[in-house]
């Protein structure tokens, strides 16, 4: 190989006017924005659910739809800051899903607690999986897409946030387009296969967010 | 320009509006922190210079990621481990295939000559000259008959160290053997 100082002169030469990244704050925001306009899209097309105003009244439905809003966001700033090789220097904040994810795991117990006389289990299954996994693909193309463009030194997380993040997209429109009250279905085909694609986004990340 | 040295973070907004100049300076202050960290790390002084240019030439590419107002070496730093995590990754896995070519070449050895035309008890003194470990790979092998996934256990080595070692010392005993 070269010597260093002829690496560093050819690099030098290299060199041109660059704008920084923007900060992870702001790149959240602009996912953010995206998938709330990508989700209000979609309903208006597939249609929100009939009994939205009846269910917009349930206390659990409502902090249900929450906390995956605020799963959302802090998968979305977390695959942000895991874009830029140092973490912005916010390993904290990196870490920040972990507490909506918790409160979304007790938010599910105590709804099933309270749900005394079990909602019948709709007559559809996997069904919701495919659709949430479909719904997912293009947030998951785009965060990927967004990601690539900066530096990861943590690929494996940044994939599986990423794709933890797409899929929650993809999780508030079923819950907000399909009528469906039976908590054990929205766990077992809603949010359970969220492990599994937690899983698979550490191999994605590997493959796509590689430098 | 000497007393902006410390002030890498200066260096770096200067860099990033195109000054080329402060850019050389900033590559070339950068390489002269990271060489120690590398030279703690890898054996090898060619392998420092080589595994360096990879990391400028990473700094390089990643540099828009870095906006000048958080601290410059932690950035510098995390491209640096990211890079030696790769080189030292990569390196064992090419152990690792090493190993397996010998697990084959193992496999296709016409007779272990341990077992027939030599056995352990007539070349034990020349066991007995190999490095300390060898030798204990040798004599647990083929004279307490372990398999090496026990001697693996028994040394706290991986199966694949204690091929690798057994390996070493056949060479060693059939160079002398043959002479």
């Amino acid at each position: 190989m070269e010597n260093i100082e002829e690496v560093i002169s050819k690099l030098a030469q290299d060199s041109v006017t660059l704008n920084p990244a923007p900060h992870p704050f702001m790149i959240t925001l602009k996912w953010t924005v995206l998938a709330a306009g990508y989700i209000l899209l979609s309903l208006i097309i597939s249609g929100v659910r009939p009994d939205i105003m009846i269910k917009l009244n349930e206390p659990w439905f409502v902090a249900e739809i929450t906390i995956l809003t605020g799963t959302f966001i802090a998968t979305a700033l977390s695959a942000a800051l895991l874009s830029f090789p140092d973490i912005h220097q916010m390993r904290r904040l990196a870490f920040f899903p972990v507490i909506p994810f918790a409160l979304f795991v007790l938010i599910l117990f105590l709804a099933w607690h309270a749900d005394s006389q079990p909602a019948p289990l709709p007559v559809h299954s996997f069904e919701c999986t495919i659709s949430i996994i479909l719904f997912s693909m293009l947030p998951a193309v785009w965060t990927f897409f967004e990601m690539r463009k900066f530096a990861s030194t943590h690929y494996h997380w940044g994939g599986s946030i990423a794709l933890l993040s797409a899929f929650s997209v993809g999780a508030l429109w079923l819950r907000l387009h399909e009528e469906n009250d039976s908590i054990m279905h929205v766990v077992q085909w809603h949010y359970l296969p969220m492990l599994a694609i937690g899983i698979l986004g550490l191999w994605l990340g590997k493959v796509m967010l590689k430098w | 320009m000497a007393d902006q040295i410390d002030n890498f973070e200066a260096l770096m907004r200067q860099s990033l509006s195109g000054d080329q100049k402060t850019y050389t300076h900033l590559l070339r202050e950068t390489s002269r922190f990271l060489r120690p960290f590398l030279a703690q790390r890898l054996n090898f002084t060619g392998e420092v210079d080589d595994l360096l240019q990879e990391i400028l030439i990473s700094i390089h590419k990643a540099r828009h990621t870095y906006d000048g107002n958080r601290p410059y070496k932690p950035w510098a730093f995390a491209i640096a481990r990211f890079r030696l995590s790769d080189h030292l990754r990569s390196h064992y896995a090419d152990h690792l295939r090493e190993a397996i070519d010998f697990d084959e070449l193992e496999e296709s050895l016409p007779k272990p000559v341990t077992e027939t035309a030599v056995s352990y008890e007539s070349i034990k003194e020349e066991v007995e000259k190999l490095p300390v470990k060898q030798a204990s790979i040798l004599r647990l092998m083929h004279h307490e008959g372990f398999t090496s996934k026990e001697v693996a256990d028994k040394m706290g080595m991986t199966v694949t160290a204690v091929k690798v070692a057994a390996h070493r010392a056949y060479k060693i005993l059939r160079s002398k053997l043959e002479t």
